[in-house]
């Protein structure tokens, strides 16, 4: 860190400590000095909290990160299997935490394993686009030079495709931290008997100031210090990091109507039967481990139909403004720096860092400063989102052309005409990029709220039930939210293909 | 060693509609140079690439002796150099040209010399990104030499070569492909380079691609002053004007 960098950290401790102090006996702010008091005072308690969820994220990490690289060689050397692996690993992308941890929970019981697999489930995703991307960033020659010596898929991926996509490996690594991390937190506030997850919950219900912002900059500073470990990792072994839009993974080229309908039609029946298969495969107790045909049934009767869908809109009423505003925001702020190239040079750094913060881990915070109400879920979601369309758009915007902006600048133009006709364009694939992916992180921020604090919505209906064990409405919960996810996913892909083939055809294979 | 003979049978190919190269039927001789000079866009390249086996024609069928491309390849037979160096970045220039000998499943023991006669002599532990275009391009024809190809295709492989050097290449490459016998197509803008380095000249129309002029070379390569090669020169230049 630079000497200026330390003495912005040390100015903004200064403003919060005084913030802090300046309300007293607040319920509200914890300044420095009470964080480090109350973290002497339970040293103990608090190293093991943060040694048994670092433990827990490493692990989600490494299987995460694991799985990722098997799809995607799976995916890249049998091209048969992409539009179908990708399909799926999307879907289960789209399924938020808070859904999956109360399922995993009862299918596990106790232990470490949900926590484990949120972890895994929280970074495999990203990891897997940015490897694919890595993989694909070969050109048409390399397979023309394997075929010319006799040589299939296998030899371009031993000598080309896997050391082309260590760059790409390592950004999907470095995301993946904090990710670990956050899914490690969720799966403890699903239940579990000790952790950082854990101990927020009991300082939320306690009201207790001092511990909520205790432990939420204590799990953003550990999640922080593994994005940063990484990217310092990935700096000295790959080199310079590429910059990854995280696009759609299956190339959508022209293509008839029923292409799609038929592409729905074949994943569903996959993941029903899989579903199903793997349920009586590991014969799962029929009480707790409710098969597709349970949940169409129960979502027949007209009374569970009618209490979900009204959590159901409650939740969405709450997302969707929070998803809107943090995506507008976010484009807004990017765009704006542009146009003041000095302020970016202070705030992209600064964004970037954020983006590691897990927000959840800090949404009890949020929460106590912004009530328990619409408001205060609507900012959680935003700020979930806020950050990484910063960023994406940020870079997207970046990646302007040199040579177009000069066209623009030979006929005198001004910034606000380059903004409009050369670097706004290049900012869309970016932007989609972040709405799509912006989807599941707004179902799992609003869930995790309803959750942790608003008792209001799908989030606190899965929370009763799993505790009811009334788990036809928890799988019905579940299985609902992955449709609305995947519809919304694959609503935003539709607009983005329609916006991209104009702006940028490039990207639309 | 000797290269196979490399016979097109009514070979054609066609996107979708458009006509790319029309059926034709020609030889090479085993152990000859031919070089293919055209329009651009005539569909050069696309010869090339359907001899090597990377694209399907759409009729017809080549031959490389009694193989097919594909078991040509299988055995490590044929070497391509692209217009596009396409180097891998991680590799040294030394690996990267090793590269074409390990593909091929053959001994690399000639790197050395053969750095040493594209002229990147000291420059075997550079890494691709701290190399000229020029010396990059040189990198991927020494990479097509090293598995000593008995089809050795060359796409344009001197592009990006400063003048100096592509003519001393000019003059120092075809020995060493001509001494193992193996049989080579050149596509090339340059006429002079075309009558330089073939026995042979092909004279190709605009898409889709026949054959205009069929132009033997029988000269004294080290004489590119004398009075037969300047007239063999003009006699490409005409065929392709012609075509136009």
């Amino acid at each position: 860190m630079t000497l200026r960098g330390l003495l912005w950290a040390a100015a903004l401790l200064a403003i919060w400590e005084a913030g802090a102090r300046a309300v007293p006996g607040s319920v509200l702010f914890a300044g420095p000095t009470d964080i480090a008091a109350h973290l002497a005072e339970n040293a103990g308690l608090y190293l093991r909290a943060s040694v048994e969820t670092t433990r827990n994220a490493l692990w989600g990490f490494v299987w995460g990160n694991l799985a990722a690289a098997v799809l995607a060689t799976v995916m890249i050397t049998v091209p048969r299997s992409e539009r179908l692996l990708g399909a799926l690993a999307l879907l289960v992308f789209c399924i938020p935490l808070i859904a999956s941890g109360p399922i995993l929970r009862v299918l596990y019981g106790p232990g470490t394993g949900p926590q484990v697999m949120l972890g895994a489930l929280a970074v495999y995703y990203t990891t897997l686009l940015a490897l694919l991307v890595g993989l694909r960033a070969v050109s048409q020659t390399w397979t023309d030079i394997m075929a010319l010596y006799g040589r299939g898929r296998l030899s371009t991926l031993w000598y080309v495709r896997a050391r082309a996509s260590v760059p790409y490996l390592f950004v999907g690594l470095q995301i993946s931290a904090p990710a670990a991390f956050l899914g490690a937190m969720v799966g403890e506030f699903t239940g579990a008997e000790r952790g950082l997850g854990v101990l927020t919950l009991r300082a939320m219900r306690g009201l207790d100031t001092d511990a909520t912002w205790t432990l939420a900059v204590l799990s953003a500073g550990i999640a922080m210090a593994g994005y940063g470990l990484l990217g310092a990792l990935a700096r000295r072994l790959a080199g310079h990091a590429p910059v990854i839009l995280l696009s759609a993974p299956a190339g959508q080229g022209r293509q008839a109507w029923w292409g799609p309908v038929l592409g729905l039609g074949s994943v569903t029946l996959v993941v029903l039967a899989l579903w199903q298969g793997g349920m009586e495969a590991f014969d799962l107790n029929r009480f707790f481990a409710k098969r597709p045909g349970d949940v169409l049934a129960f979502l027949g009767q007209p009374d569970a139909r009618a209490t979900l869908l009204a959590a159901l809109a409650e939740t969405l009423a709450h997302a969707l403004p929070g998803y809107l505003a943090g995506l507008g925001l976010g484009a807004a702020l990017a765009a704006g720096l542009v146009l003041s190239p000095g302020l970016a040079q202070v705030t992209l750094p600064a964004a970037i860092a954020l983006r590691a913060v897990p927000i959840i881990t800090t949404a009890p915070l949020l929460v106590l400063a912004f009530g328990r109400g619409v408001i205060g879920t609507t900012v959680v979601v935003a700020v979930m989102i806020f950050f990484p369309t910063l960023v994406a758009c940020g870079q997207g915007l970046r990646q302007t052309p040199g040579q177009v902006v000069d066209v623009f600048r030979s006929y005198g133009a001004g910034r606000w005409r380059i903004l409009r006709g050369a670097q706004l364009p290049a900012m869309w694939p970016a932007f989609f990029a972040s709405a799509r992916m912006a989807i599941p992180a707004a179902l799992l921020a609003v869930t995790t709220v309803e959750w942790l604090a608003t008792g209001k919505g799908i989030g606190v209906l899965m929370a009763t039930t799993a505790s009811t064990s009334n788990y036809n409405m928890l799988w019905s919960c579940v299985v609902v939210l992955a449709v609305v996810a995947s519809a919304a996913y694959a609503a935003v892909a539709a607009v983005e293909r329609a916006v991209l083939r104009v702006y940028a055809s490039e990207q639309v294979t | 060693m000797q290269g196979p003979e490399i016979r097109c049978d009514a070979l054609g190919k066609s996107f979708g509609d458009v006509a790319a190269v029309d059926p034709f039927d020609v030889s090479f001789a085993a152990g000859q140079t031919t070089a293919l000079v055209g329009p651009s866009g005539c569909g050069k390249s696309t010869v090339l690439r359907m001899v090597a086996g990377l694209e399907a024609p759409s009729g017809g069928a080549v031959h490389l002796g009694a193989e097919t491309p594909a078991q040509a390849a299988a055995r490590g037979a044929l070497a391509m150099a692209f217009q596009d160096p396409s180097l891998l970045p991680w590799r040294t220039v030394r690996a990267n040209i090793a590269l074409g000998a390990e593909l091929a499943r053959k001994p690399a023991g000639q790197v050395d010399h053969l750095i040493d006669l594209v002229g990147l002599a000291g420059f075997g532990d550079h890494r691709p990104a701290e190399l000229s275009g020029g010396m990059r391009q040189r990198t991927a024809i020494a990479r097509s030499l090293i598995s000593e190809p008995e089809v050795l295709l060359l796409d344009e492989p001197f592009g990006a070569v400063d003048a100096m050097t592509r003519r001393r290449l000019n003059f120092e490459l075809p020995p060493l492909w001509r001494d193992r016998g193996a049989t080579v197509l050149l596509v090339t803008h340059s006429v002079e380079e075309a009558v330089q380095l073939s026995d042979r000249v092909l004279v190709l129309s605009p898409r889709p691609a026949r054959v205009v002029a069929d132009i033997a070379v029988d000269l004294d390569r080290a004489d590119t002053d004398s009075a037969a090669f300047r007239a063999l020169c003009q006699e490409v230049y005409a065929a392709l004007e012609g075509t136009t």
